[in-house]
């Protein structure tokens, strides 16, 4: 018996999905990447959308390609990029995760047969990037009700980066303070860290070699 | 009766960190919940964005106090998806032996403070003298007790130490046997059934599509775990399968996420022991800090927007480091780096799951999920 979801099935999978995604037209562009490291080099879908199409792929991939998991949600900002200074990146996974079967009023666990998944069942990593570009009050279509995993991601990333997400409910801090400044979000780039000069401190991260002509400055 | 808001936290005896949680009371049931985070929150992401890629393994280290391997393992193998970088097997085969060495000793601390919890302070006693076993081994691959900074980009810190196969599977057996201690005294006492059985059901559709995964969503019946669904290391080669619990109707209760862990200490264990034989002689395991081999190749590696991430079975689930690259002008550091806390979506998921049942049971439904607030905070 598999013991592993092959790298045959995952690239198989991959490029159903970027095939079918052609539907969207210009708006969704999808490509099957492979992981770079380690042992195995699977492939997963990734997918660069609009951002006002967002929601409408999202939709398409929970109901016609079974994603039903948000990982995590990414907020990056390129501030010398001034078409695209805040991306957010998006990982959902396809777990195919069922609630236990019941037979004769006995509830069975499930044990997947992994050399027997295909199409639609075979685990699946996606990566989505949409960028917006420089404006003062970024905002990405939330998906939160599509995956409620996305709500708590949602709120980090705009706690810490400040890209907002339209139709969001209940937006607020959730690791800063929460009486933190109006517009205060530490991974936004104008932000250095401990010291003033961003590339001193990037060249000599330990501090060393600045530290004689460093001592009369306020941190 | 008239409704209220109680607040619990950010100190009491339940809360495995510190954390509020504010609970909207009618008389004794619960009928509403929020939970409050952020007391520990350091800005991980925030300083590794100043720190090379060899360096931030520190930081993943700290991220858990509980589980410090497994979140280094995590950054390494998404820092050599982005850095391109291939491990010698012996190497990924001493990782896996640390990281299901770490899985059950994050495993024992849960039980260790799930049965204070539930009113048995025995079984913390006897977890804890057990990670203790589990500890000395991490810490002669390591060398110190609880960061370990164990993994290397391409590698790992040192070589198994000179007799290590030896003390592992000793401990590891008399491990298995006082694994069968505990479900003495906790599968055969009244008061912990009654505290943990028909509470906090949970189902595992609803768990999915909330975030919640690993053993909380085996424990719901399905045996997903990224072990095999996203492989990575060498778990293929070795005899296991992921522990699954058969939950009931209503769904997974407390009971059932306590059988899942130590089912999967089982696994771990048996694990380790499989991967120990089958272990390859020494090809080159061993990378400096700061390795030249590696660091001078990643300007170029690590382009600027170029990324790498990787999924990773945690202790308490999906675990995931995404990582975008600095490229020239940034040389060795990473622009961004994003951390996924299985935690962080677990709590607020755990603490919806509390809605209807008594304030009594709120310290066994939330510990039943294993909080740790270090990784939710970062």
């Amino acid at each position: 018996m598999a013991k592993e979801v092959s790298a045959k099935q995952a690239l198989s999978a991959a490029k159903e999905i970027v095939k079918d995604v052609s539907d969207f037209g210009d708006a969704v562009n999808a490509e099957v990447r492979h992981h770079t490291g380690g042992r195995r080099k699977n492939a997963y879908v990734y997918i660069e959308v609009v951002a006002s199409e967002w929601r409408e792929l999202a939709l398409w991939l929970k109901n016609s390609k079974g994603v039903d998991y948000c990982s995590m949600v990414t907020g990056i900002h390129w501030p010398e990029n001034a078409d695209a200074a805040w991306q957010v990146v998006v990982h959902l996974l396809r777990t195919g995760v069922t609630n236990p079967q019941i037979v004769k009023k006995r509830v069975h666990e499930t044990k997947v047969d992994i050399a027997a998944l295909s199409g639609n069942s075979v685990p699946m990593e996606f990566e989505i990037s949409m960028t917006v570009p420089d404006t003062r009050e970024p905002s990405v279509p939330s998906v939160a009700d599509i995956w409620v995993g996305a709500d708590w991601n949602e709120k980090e990333t705009w706690d810490l980066v400040g890209s907002d997400f339209a139709g969001h409910v209940g937006m607020r801090r959730v690791l800063l303070p929460h009486d933190s400044p109006t517009g205060y979000h530490p991974l936004q780039k104008q932000h250095k860290l401990r010291y003033h000069d961003f590339n001193e401190m990037y060249d000599d991260p330990q501090g060393f070699g600045r530290k004689p002509e460093d001592s009369g400055r306020v941190k | 009766m008239a409704e209220m808001w109680i607040s619990m936290g950010p100190q009491h005896p339940m809360t495995h960190g510190l954390w509020t949680l504010k609970v909207k009371v009618d008389g004794e049931t619960v009928v509403d919940t929020e939970p409050d985070l952020g007391y520990i929150h350091r800005g991980v992401e925030k300083i590794c964005e100043a720190r090379d890629f060899t360096q931030i393994t520190t930081y993943c280290d700290r991220l858990c106090y509980a589980s410090a391997n497994t979140w280094s393992h995590a950054y390494i193998y998404a820092a050599e998806d982005l850095l391109e970088v291939e491990v010698p097997e012996r190497a990924e085969y001493i990782r896996m032996v640390a990281i299901e060495l770490q899985r059950i000793a994050s495993h024992l601390m849960w039980l260790g403070a799930y049965c204070p919890d539930v009113g048995n302070l025995t079984g913390m006693v006897w977890c804890l003298r057990e990670r203790e076993m589990m500890m000395d081994l991490l810490q002669e691959l390591g060398g110190s007790r609880m960061h370990y900074n164990f993994p290397r980009v391409g590698g790992v810190k040192r070589d198994l130490p000179i007799g290590f196969a030896l003390r592992c599977r000793a401990k590891l057996k008399l491990f298995l046997d006082r694994i069968q201690e505990y479900e003495a005294i906790l599968d055969e006492s009244t008061i912990f059934l009654v505290r943990t059985q028909g509470v906090g059901y949970a189902k595992a559709e609803e768990m999915i599509n909330h975030g919640v995964s690993g053993p909380n969503v085996r424990a719901a019946g399905h045996n997903y775990d990224v072990r095999w669904a996203h492989p990575y290391s060498v778990y293929d080669e070795l005899d296991w399968e992921p522990s699954v619990e058969r939950p009931s109707i209503k769904g997974s209760d407390c009971y059932d996420r306590y059988r899942v862990r130590v089912e999967e200490m089982r696994q771990s264990a048996l694990m380790i022991l499989d991967g120990l034989d089958k272990m390859p002689g020494g090809a080159d395991t061993y990378h400096e800090p700061g390795d030249p081999a590696i660091l001078a190749k990643a300007p170029a590696r690590a382009a600027e927007g170029q990324t790498g991430y990787h999924h990773f079975e945690d202790s308490r689930g999906e675990s995931m480091f995404y990582l975008a690259g600095g490229g020239e002008g940034r040389g060795k550091h990473p622009y961004r780096v994003s951390i996924r806390s299985p935690m962080f979506i677990t709590i607020p998921y755990a603490a919806k799951c509390m809605i209807g049942y008594k304030i009594a049971d709120i310290p066994a439904i939330m510990g039943s999920f294993d909080p740790c607030i270090g990784e939710t905070d970062r």
